[in-house]
């Protein structure tokens, strides 16, 4: 370590309680030492009085705008909301799932080794599509769409507000 | 006038959905941000560009900001790496510190202040001229140590290096500062004569 290397340390307060009670023993016997000492303490002392930049007063502003018009914008994967996701994809699993269980429900399991084919009974879809029934559909469709129309125009007017 | 609450405060609010909180936290931080990317720009304008992306950055990650460390150190190092990434985009020469003797990007170059006003002739004015013709990495020590308030363990987390090479690194880069402010004054001192 040089000297002026150990004088950094004693400016900074980095430097052992040895080596700091050495330059300070060396500071009163050697005046070329304390000349070194001084002219890196003046260095110091004008590096930290040094002003720092100031940026354009719009600044703030230009980064707050940037960061809203981000935000305005959500890539179309945020955008999408994943309990619709989850619903539909629920929606699915449900069908199937009954079909199955009515599939293995109309199997004749105490069939014999006769080759038979078994009966297989559709469900009357007629009776499904029947008026009561059509009519709650549709019903509820009207109601899911309107739903839907007021969460988009929600959404648009707090986008339009922010 | 600045929000009195603490960076933690003020990133609660903002996790919050508190925006104007966040522009309170850019307020608090902007200037030195801004300083830091001049450090590696050298201009205004590259530099505010450099600082806006910082700051967006930083509102982007703010939920994984773990508060194991002060806001500024993070924010900082954040600023280090956006810098360096622009920089190198601009295809700009950032040799290292070891090698710093063979950088010459800025010398005799316009800082930004007007050279012939008596008032920047200052002390203070050759102090900042000699910062400009530092390298980034010398320049950005520098400012982390004396004007962004950070340990030498702050300084190596934000650059990421061990505290004992920030050490190291900032007392070549006072050297090399020191040498530049002689040099520049007793140029000044040839043209006077």
């Amino acid at each position: 370590m040089n000297i002026e290397e150990k004088l950094w340390d004693y400016i900074d307060g980095t430097c052992s309680v040895e080596d700091h009670e050495a330059i300070d023993l060396l500071l009163v016997q050697d005046e070329a030492f304390r000349q070194k000492y001084l002219e890196l303490l003046a260095l110091n002392r004008e590096i930290a009085a040094m002003e720092i930049e100031e940026p354009s007063m719009a600044f703030t502003y230009n980064v707050m705008e940037n960061i809203r018009a981000d935000y305005a914008k959500p890539p179309l994967k945020a955008a999408i909301d994943g309990r619709i996701i989850k619903i539909i994809g629920g929606f699915f699993v449900f069908t199937i799932a009954a079909l199955l269980i009515f599939i293995l429900v109309n199997i004749n399991w105490s069939a014999g080794t006769t080759i038979a084919v078994p009966t297989f009974k559709m469900p009357e879809i007629k009776n499904l599509l029947s008026g009561e029934i059509l009519k709650g559909f549709l019903f509820f469709d009207v109601v899911l769409v309107l739903f839907l129309f007021d969460t988009f125009l929600r959404k648009k007017g707090i986008a339009k507000h922010a | 006038m600045q929000s009195k609450l603490s960076d933690i405060a003020l990133i609660v609010k903002t996790l919050a959905g508190d925006q104007s909180a966040y522009a309170d936290l850019v307020k608090r931080h902007q200037r030195f941000v801004f300083t830091l990317a001049m450090r590696f720009t050298k201009n205004r304008e590259d530099a505010e560009e450099v600082a806006q992306d910082c700051f967006i950055k930083a509102y982007r990650s703010l939920a994984s900001f773990k508060q194991e460390s002060k806001f500024s150190t993070w924010l900082y190092s954040i600023v280090y790496t956006t810098a360096m990434t622009s920089l190198r985009k601009k295809r700009v020469d950032t040799t290292s510190i070891d090698d710093e003797d063979t950088y010459i990007q800025v010398a005799n170059t316009s800082s930004g202040y007007d050279v012939n006003d008596a008032e920047n002739r200052s002390r203070s004015f050759y102090l900042n001229q000699a910062i400009t013709q530092l390298t980034p990495d010398d320049a950005t020590i520098i400012t982390l140590f004396y004007k962004g308030e950070q340990s030498l363990e702050e300084i190596a987390q934000t650059l990421g290096i061990e505290a004992n090479s920030v050490k190291v690194k900032l007392f070549r880069a006072r050297q090399r500062l020191k040498e530049k402010l002689e040099r520049n004054l007793k140029h000044e001192v040839n043209e006077l004569i």
